[in-house]
């Protein structure tokens, strides 16, 4: 199973800061999600041209992101501007990183890697977000949901809307629980592995820190039963119940 | 001068008491030892101070310590007339105390990972991994659940000599294939580290961020 075109999640927003950079996964290929100093999100090829490293281990300055190599530049549209080992050179323009669309949206950092997918619409924002965390599993997408739709979850602002799970749009799910609405973005990281990033529609003045603290064990339980989990044979929850 | 530590410039034990004799202006004088590939610290003259034959080895006068954590937690101690890397007070001591034996006993896998992986020393490398993938996990959740309270460091709002004991396994965990991709929470306390006066880095952390 290879990728739909449209967006993706690569992580939740409040997970980097500005000035820093992070390696993602998407299909099974490497990317570097970076924010220069004014807080513009990026997602770029995870390779520096000049030697093949890793620009996720790199350094942010001001709008551009160095190699930790050789410090070779790169400007926002991912063309090297700098050699240090050659500071008087015009760098050629052909010297580039393959750069991807990003936006930012339901508290995540969204990217497509395919041209086409450009033209299909991001994810619409619902408004303020408070970001819970994100989880990875050795499992595809399809797993990530199974486990969403099997575990339990309790509200942390109670309500009347019972537990449902609907997709929003491509790789966006919503789960409501009573009073709250997560909002669920999936990563197909490689064959083998996933990502979800959770993060909550409402205020940071109803979510932050209890009602995060509280969503965030949800994930934990969530990744347990993941991990715990094995595909033939499990045990039901009502014989360990008996067993103890 | 009345403190030596007995150092090995590639060894992560040693790079905290690096950390810490820094980040708390501690003078003090370095002696050089020969453990890759010679081995020096299990020999007679090291072993009488450390039976072990691990690195770090601390004298201060007539004490002679061995063991990053008791070497920070004796440092703190001793020398730290703000009590702030090793506090008193009731839960900022608990933690501190919780963490540093995390940092000495469950993450020490990842010492032995990165061992493997760079001087080839036994064991099984796959399982070494993900062990000190699961140990750098704990640490992931601890610091995101302390975000949420607005809580900086590991065992409180400043810095303590937990964060120390705990910074090298996850700043070097390339080094042995656990890349920091899957812990946001550990990359900002990382970055936020780093920024604390006398930071010092070692082989293997990158002196540009």
């Amino acid at each position: 199973m290879s990728m739909a075109p449209g967006w993706h999640p690569v992580a939740l927003s409040g997970s980097l800061d500005p000035g820093t950079s992070a390696g993602t996964h998407l299909d099974g290929r490497e990317y570097v999600v970076w924010r220069d100093n004014s807080g513009v999100a990026q997602v770029w090829e995870d390779r520096c041209p000049h030697r093949g490293m890793k620009l996720s281990f790199g350094f942010v300055r001001g709008d551009h992101i160095a190699c930790l190599y050789h410090g070779w530049q790169f400007d926002r549209g991912g063309r090297c501007r700098y050699i240090p080992a050659h500071p008087d050179l015009e760098v050629p323009a052909t010297i580039t990183v393959p750069v991807f669309a990003t936006t930012e949206a339901c508290g995540m950092i969204w990217t497509t890697t395919k041209a086409e997918a450009e033209r299909v619409a991001p994810p619409p924002d619902p408004g303020e977000t408070v970001p819970i965390g994100s989880l990875h599993a050795a499992c595809g997408t399809e797993g990530l949901l199974d486990a969403v739709r099997a575990m339990p979850a309790a509200p942390y602002v109670a309500g009347t809307a019972g537990g449902e799970l609907s997709q929003v749009v491509g790789t966006l799910w919503r789960l409501t629980v009573a009073g709250d609405a997560l909002l669920l973005g999936l990563q197909r990281l490689d064959d083998a592995r996933s990502a979800l990033h959770v993060a909550i529609e409402g205020s940071a003045a109803t979510y932050a820190g209890a009602g995060q603290a509280h969503w965030y064990q949800w994930i934990r339980a969530l990744r347990h039963r993941l991990n715990a989990a094995p595909a033939v044979g499990a045990r039901p929850a009502a014989a360990m119940a008996e067993a103890v | 001068m009345a403190l030596v530590l007995y150092n090995y410039d590639l060894d992560e034990n040693c790079y905290k008491v690096r950390l810490a004799l820094s980040m708390l202006n501690i003078g003090h004088e370095t002696v050089a030892v020969n453990a890759f590939p010679g081995r020096e610290q299990e020999t007679p003259p090291f072993l009488a101070m450390n039976p072990m034959g691990t690195l770090p080895i601390l004298k201060d006068g007539d004490l002679t310590l061995f063991g990053a954590e008791a070497i920070l937690a004796h440092l703190a101690r001793s020398q730290d007339g703000t009590g702030r890397w090793l506090p008193v007070d009731r839960d900022g001591f608990a933690h501190v105390m919780q963490w540093l034996v995390f940092a000495a006993g469950e993450l020490s896998v990842a010492t032995r990972a990165r061992a493997n992986a760079l001087f080839g020393t036994p064991g099984d490398e796959a399982a070494l991994r993900a062990g000190a993938g699961r140990a750098i996990g704990a640490m992931e959740d601890a610091m995101t659940v302390n975000g949420f309270a607005g809580q900086d460091w590991f065992a409180g709002a400043v810095p303590t000599v937990a964060d120390v004991a705990l910074f090298p396994a996850f700043a070097l965990s390339r080094d042995f294939g656990v890349d920091h991709d899957e812990y946001p929470a550990l990359r900002k306390w990382a970055r936020r580290f780093r920024a604390i006066p006398g930071f010092v880095t070692m082989p293997g952390i990158p002196d540009y961020h």
